[in-house]
């Protein structure tokens, strides 16, 4: 499978995020990250506003080409670790690194351009814009890359060549199955060739075979990339090359 | 150029620096094409193959509201302008100071002017003007073959050698000339001829050659029975369906009692435009002298009741038009939140974001607009139809061209005062709450 392009690699020269790059630069860093949901500080929280801690002190690395699978019950903290990686959210405390640029020191605009650039995400309900072709999903992390609809429509046509649905590009999301959404969701994750791939429950709402597949697919995408996959499934933990546990927001097993 | 982008040409040679900033300008301009496009095809899609019923109701309000300040903007216009009795190819009209042309709609007589006909032949013997024509206008009830009374519009003109057209009809059918007038008496001969319109013929069920009786008159002149000497299918009147008919003017002064003052409700003037005016103003000093265009909308701004009326329904049409765009496209976008938030997650910018939401805002109420247009003219025509079927006999509701822009235009400004809400509701969205924790 070649998903990976190098044309839409970028040198870190161009980035404005203060990378420090190099070989031994992990892909991610997570150090001693703890979050609050609900952690506004001051006098105006009320009762029902108490935060609820979701990370403490998290820490550990994910390597290129290393698939990392974070394991844990429901509020252990697994989705939060996931979008802390993705720049959604930022940590109450700790550092979140992205090949060497904290990602808790950038503004939302910086965070957002270095998601854009290295972070590609795959949801267990895929998200794909139901009112978009699957073609038009893959191609819409590229507008903002600032591309022409020709080269968009290139990448995303060859990307969905890719993961198995070229006769299924001007379909729309609904008209697709659970398998061919999420492969869409893949397909759209890597369409800007992003170093790190981070998935949450990626086979959760898949059928035993179409997760193997989907599965299949995220392995042989996740060759040279960091890949973080978040979930309770044993089969989905069985393709990773290094497990996480966590309860209660905590790394209890670091298990290679 | 951006600080960032600055820094980055700073220390290129440049041909390089061009090249780099070329290079971005590129990548901008194709960022912002593809998040309209992105923003079009979601608004093509939403409504055509998805149940998004938001959307679709935006669409449909603006398309009424904008069809419904066309007809009241048409009506207005033609309040102003005179309908198609003044579908004429003069060059300059003289009208009494604050005439409307209310008639058309209630019945109700306007000020007319006096003296006309001994005036007019005055106009006509200035420099630079080649004829002069007082028009009348008078609803004149005609029996029907069955014996229906059917009211026709008679306009009575002063024809001259070459054909004119006055009331969207040709003069060409009247003989030249208004012999009964016969130096103000009134006493000469009389041509007793008619020029219908494509309406009014099939009104009074004529053809050329067909005689037909007026069912009553005002003045002095026995019930006339007139010849149809023409029917006229090829000017403004067979557009508008008005029923209107040409006879000669002093014919139809002394069948509704307008003989004793030579009045009509305008005199209008062919030749030099600046020669025409000037021998109109010596005529009369105290009348309202105007080229003539042929519903002009700039009538609208001269005529009080006409611009008070469409600039009320302007206002309030602009008013409920953004209140519900606001209203129902802040709803679809809070319903939408998902996909603000997908955006976020797959690096598209807030301003990005922001674009999408205010696009897909003004480009439907702009698709509004152009179905408003549509529905507008088809209104302009059923409320021609119906004012002609029931309660008038003339044109109520004048199109114009101008129409097309104005609709745009309005549909334009409801959306941009619409948008704001819906852009701060896309702006607080949450992508942790939408795309889940």
């Amino acid at each position: 499978m070649k998903i990976r392009n190098r044309s839409l690699r970028r040198s870190s020269s161009t980035d404005t995020e203060a990378t420090v790059e190099d070989e031994t630069t992990p892909a991610v860093r997570l150090e001693n990250v703890s979050h609050e949901y609900g952690s506004t500080t001051g006098r105006f929280r009320s009762r029902s506003e108490q935060a609820v801690t979701a990370l403490r002190e998290v820490s550990f690395d994910v390597e290129r080409g290393e698939v990392l699978g974070l394991e844990g019950p429901s509020g252990s903290g697994k989705s939060t670790i996931l979008h802390a990686v993705a720049g959604l959210l930022v940590p109450t405390a700790g550092t979140v690194s992205v090949l060497g640029t904290d990602l808790t020191s950038l503004s939302d605009r910086g965070r957002t351009k270095a998601r854009r650039r290295h972070v590609g995400i795959v949801f267990q309900r895929f998200h794909l814009l139901e009112s978009l072709s699957a073609r038009a999903n893959v191609a819409l992390p590229l507008v903002q890359a600032g591309l022409s609809k020709s080269a968009r429509r290139e990448r995303a046509t060859t990307l969905l060549t890719e993961v198995g649905l070229k006769d299924r590009i001007t379909h729309l999301p609904g008209e697709l199955s659970g398998g061919e959404r999420q492969r869409v969701a893949i397909a759209r994750a890597l369409s800007t060739d992003p170093d790190i791939l981070v998935a949450d429950e990626p086979t959760g709402e898949l059928d035993t075979e179409t997760g193997a597949n989907v599965l299949e697919l995220l392995t042989n995408v996740g060759r040279d990339r960091a890949v973080v996959v978040a979930s309770h499934d044993a089969a989905t933990l069985g393709v990773a090359d290094r497990v996480v546990t966590l309860r209660d927001g905590s790394v209890i097993e670091d298990e290679r | 150029m951006s600080d960032e982008n600055r820094e980055s040409v700073a220390g290129l040679n440049d041909e390089n620096r061009e090249s780099v900033i070329d290079t971005r300008g590129k990548k901008r301009r194709h960022r912002w094409r593809g998040v309209i496009g992105v923003s079009i095809a979601r608004l093509w899609h939403r409504p055509t193959r998805t149940n998004s019923s938001r959307i679709r109701m935006v669409i449909a309000v603006v398309a009424l509201t904008s069809a419904l300040l066309l007809c009241i903007s048409s009506i207005a216009l033609a309040v102003a302008d005179g309908g198609a009795m003044q579908a004429d190819d003069a060059d300059v009209q003289i009208a009494p100071e604050g005439s409307g042309s209310l008639s058309a709609v209630d019945g109700v007589e306007g000020p007319r002017l006096g003296e006309t006909n001994e005036r007019a032949a005055d106009i006509r013997s200035e420099d630079g003007v080649e004829h002069a024509s007082p028009v009348l206008v008078e609803p004149t009830k005609f029996e029907s073959p069955e014996g229906d009374p059917q009211t026709i519009l008679l306009v009575g003109v002063v024809p001259d050698d070459t054909s004119r057209t006055v009331a969207g009809l040709s003069t060409a059918g009247l003989e030249p000339g208004d012999p009964h007038y016969d130096g103000g008496s009134y006493a000469g001969s009389t041509e007793r001829q008619l020029v219908l319109s494509p309406t009014a013929a099939d009104r009074l069920e004529a053809s050329e050659g067909d005689e037909r009786t007026v069912s009553s008159g005002r003045g002095d002149m026995d019930v006339p029975s007139l010849s149809v000497s023409a029917v006229d299918d090829s000017g403004a009147a067979g557009e508008s369906d008005a029923p209107v008919a040409l006879v000669h003017l002093s014919e139809l002064q002394t069948f509704a009692g307008s003989s004793d003052g030579q009045l009509a409700d305008r005199i209008l003037v062919w030749g030099e435009p600046a020669a025409a005016e000037s021998a109109a103003d010596e005529a009369y000093p105290g009348a309202a002298v105007e080229s003539t265009g042929g519903g002009d909308p700039s009538a609208l701004f001269d005529d009080g009741l006409a611009f008070a009326t469409s600039a009320i329904a302007l206002l309030i049409g602009v008013t409920i038009c953004a209140s519900f765009v606001a209203t129902t496209m802040g709803m679809a976008v809070d319903q939408d939140r998902r996909t603000i938030a997908v955006l976020q997650t797959v690096g598209i910018s807030l301003s990005g974001r922001l674009l999408v939401v205010a696009t897909t805002t003004i480009v439907a109420t702009l698709c509004g607009g152009v179905i408003g247009i549509g529905l507008g003219m088809l209104g302009i025509l059923a409320i021609n139809a119906v004012a002609g079927a029931t309660v008038a006999s003339g044109t109520v509701a004048m199109a114009h061209p101008i129409f097309v822009p104005y609709a745009l235009a309005v549909a334009l400004v409801a959306g941009l005062i619409a948008v704001p809400y819906p852009l701060v509701i896309a702006a607080k969205t949450s992508v942790l709450t939408e795309v889940g924790r």
